[in-house]
């Protein structure tokens, strides 16, 4: 499969990387190449101009200040969930580290990539042949999405493992442009639109992940279900981060909805009250509430909204010691 | 518009002409002749095309070739030294750890970034290492067994 022609540029640092994208707003970020490059060959990534990001010098390493960890963008996935560190502290992010893709993909694979990879859904996820049985969604340039029928709207999945980890750790993201550089929560990123589905400004680019010291106080997990343990995306993802007293939970899904998802209604439940049988039951019910499960892949969304609670019982069940389910 | 670049292969160094949209894969098996890199899904899902990069496994269909300038790549005609099989290729010989043999360049280069990481790995290590490259005729059990007997060597020779 060839890739299609577009301009490459190879920016020695950030600055000259968002100047890049400022000028040629149909240009990407490189980085891994692990999801863009797949894209491209189906067609659905057509790029005027590429901009390799991988080669600027500073951002592939992680550093622990203080107990604040500083992750450059650049990091592979396999560098962080080996490092001591996360491995013991902030298992959730360890966990959803390792979970993607296989083991190349963890060694091609960074983290900045990982969190800004694009949605995914099975009209637009396919080959340029497949899809030539019907007019294009509107995610590849068509008029209507063809998972709600309607036209103008695009309900791909959000299907990183990484930025529900990041969620719940309340890690923030440093994005850096022409104009300088500002700090953004990982939630913020998200825009909830299908086509677009980052939120970031002309040239913007995401260098830094910073998770505060806190986070490596609490306890933390990420659990996904997937067709293929080895190399598959989630059919659905879920972290959960409890303070030492429990007196602050995060829950946050991908693989459910536009975005990755914080589940408030239900943190608050489970925060709230004491943790028993009936407040579980109540936060499961919570946990639907909010996301939008859609039948975008080849699992029905009322099965994805199964596996959330499920999800979310195991974590729960973790956090309290009991045994795994 | 193409670009000369020297690509770092085995130990050699390549002259090519490559244009940007070439992937590594391709330079590799079209430019340079080193048809060991085998062609599968070409699209990251199944292993066969794995090649050594700064001595990680990376997957060269995903990889661009003018981003492997400068980068030292191994892929399987650089494994054999003085033609003596290397220690992974043996072990896949003994153990019949391969039928047609399509998907053994990469199963043994991600073995051997997997053993270079780590020397003394579990079973279960390594399948979950193994587990993004594809075999259709073996079942896995024999190429454990190889990737097992030839880090079991290693050590006894370290």
């Amino acid at each position: 499969m060839r890739l299609p022609k577009f301009d490459y540029h190879e920016p020695k640092d950030f600055h000259e990387a968002s100047m890049i994208l400022s000028r040629e707003p149909g240009a990407r970020i490189l980085a891994g190449g692990t999801d863009l490059l797949v894209n491209m060959k189906h067609k659905v990534e057509r790029p005027a101009a590429i901009v390799n990001i991988k080669k600027i010098p500073g951002f592939n390493n992680l550093r622990v200040v203080d107990g604040v960890v500083r992750i450059g963008a650049l990091t592979s996935l396999k560098k962080i969930f080996n490092h001591p560190y996360i491995a013991e502290k902030l298992p959730a992010l360890a966990s959803a580290a390792s979970s993607v893709g296989s083991y190349h993909h963890q060694s091609m694979g960074t983290l900045g990539g990982n969190v800004c990879q694009q949605n995914r859904c099975k009209y637009y996820n396919q080959s340029a042949w497949w899809r030539s049985s019907r007019e294009l969604c509107f995610k590849a340039g068509g008029k209507t999405c063809h998972v709600v029928g309607k036209e103008g709207q695009c309900w791909s999945s959000y299907c990183g493992d990484t930025a529900p980890a990041l969620m719940v750790l309340d890690a923030r993201a440093v994005l850096e442009s022409e104009g300088g550089s500002r700090e953004v929560d990982v939630e913020n990123l998200f825009s909830g639109e299908g086509k677009s589905p980052l939120r970031l400004g002309e040239g913007e680019i995401l260098t830094e992940i910073i998770i505060p010291r806190e986070a490596a106080n609490g306890f933390s997990v990420y659990k996904k279900i997937a067709n293929r343990e080895s190399i598959d995306f989630p059919i659905v993802g879920a972290a959960l981060w409890a303070s030492p007293d429990g007196g602050e939970i995060r829950v946050a899904y991908t693989a459910v909805d536009r975005k990755a998802l914080r589940a408030r209604k239900a943190e608050q439940v489970l925060r709230e009250r004491t943790i028993d049988q009936q407040t579980l039951e109540k936060a499961q019910g919570l946990v639907l509430e909010e996301a939008k499960p859609v039948n975008n892949s080849v699992y029905p969304s009322s099965y994805k909204r199964k596996l959330m609670g499920i999800l979310l019982g195991s974590m729960v069940n973790q956090l309290m010691g009991r045994s795994e389910s | 518009m193409k670009r000369a670049v020297a690509l770092q292969i085995n130990g050699d160094t390549y002259d090519v002409l490559i244009s940007p949209n070439e992937t590594l894969l391709d330079v590799l098996r079209e430019k340079v002749g080193l048809v060991g890199t085998k062609k599968g899904c070409d699209l990251g899902a199944c292993g066969a095309c794995t090649v050594l990069v700064d001595g990680e496994a990376h997957l060269s269909c995903l990889m661009l070739a003018v981003d492997a300038a400068g980068r030292e790549i191994v892929t399987i005609e650089g494994l054999a030294q003085g033609g003596d099989l290397h220690p992974l290729q043996q072990a896949f010989v003994e153990k019949g750890a391969l039928q047609c043999g399509f998907c053994t360049p990469g199963m043994i280069l991600t073995a051997k970034a997997a053993l270079d990481e780590e020397a003394n790995p579990t079973d279960a290590t390594i399948r979950k290492k193994l587990a993004g490259n594809l075999c259709r005729c073996t079942g896995y059990k024999k190429i454990i067994e190889a990737v097992s007997s030839a880090a079991a060597l290693n050590r006894k020779e370290r």
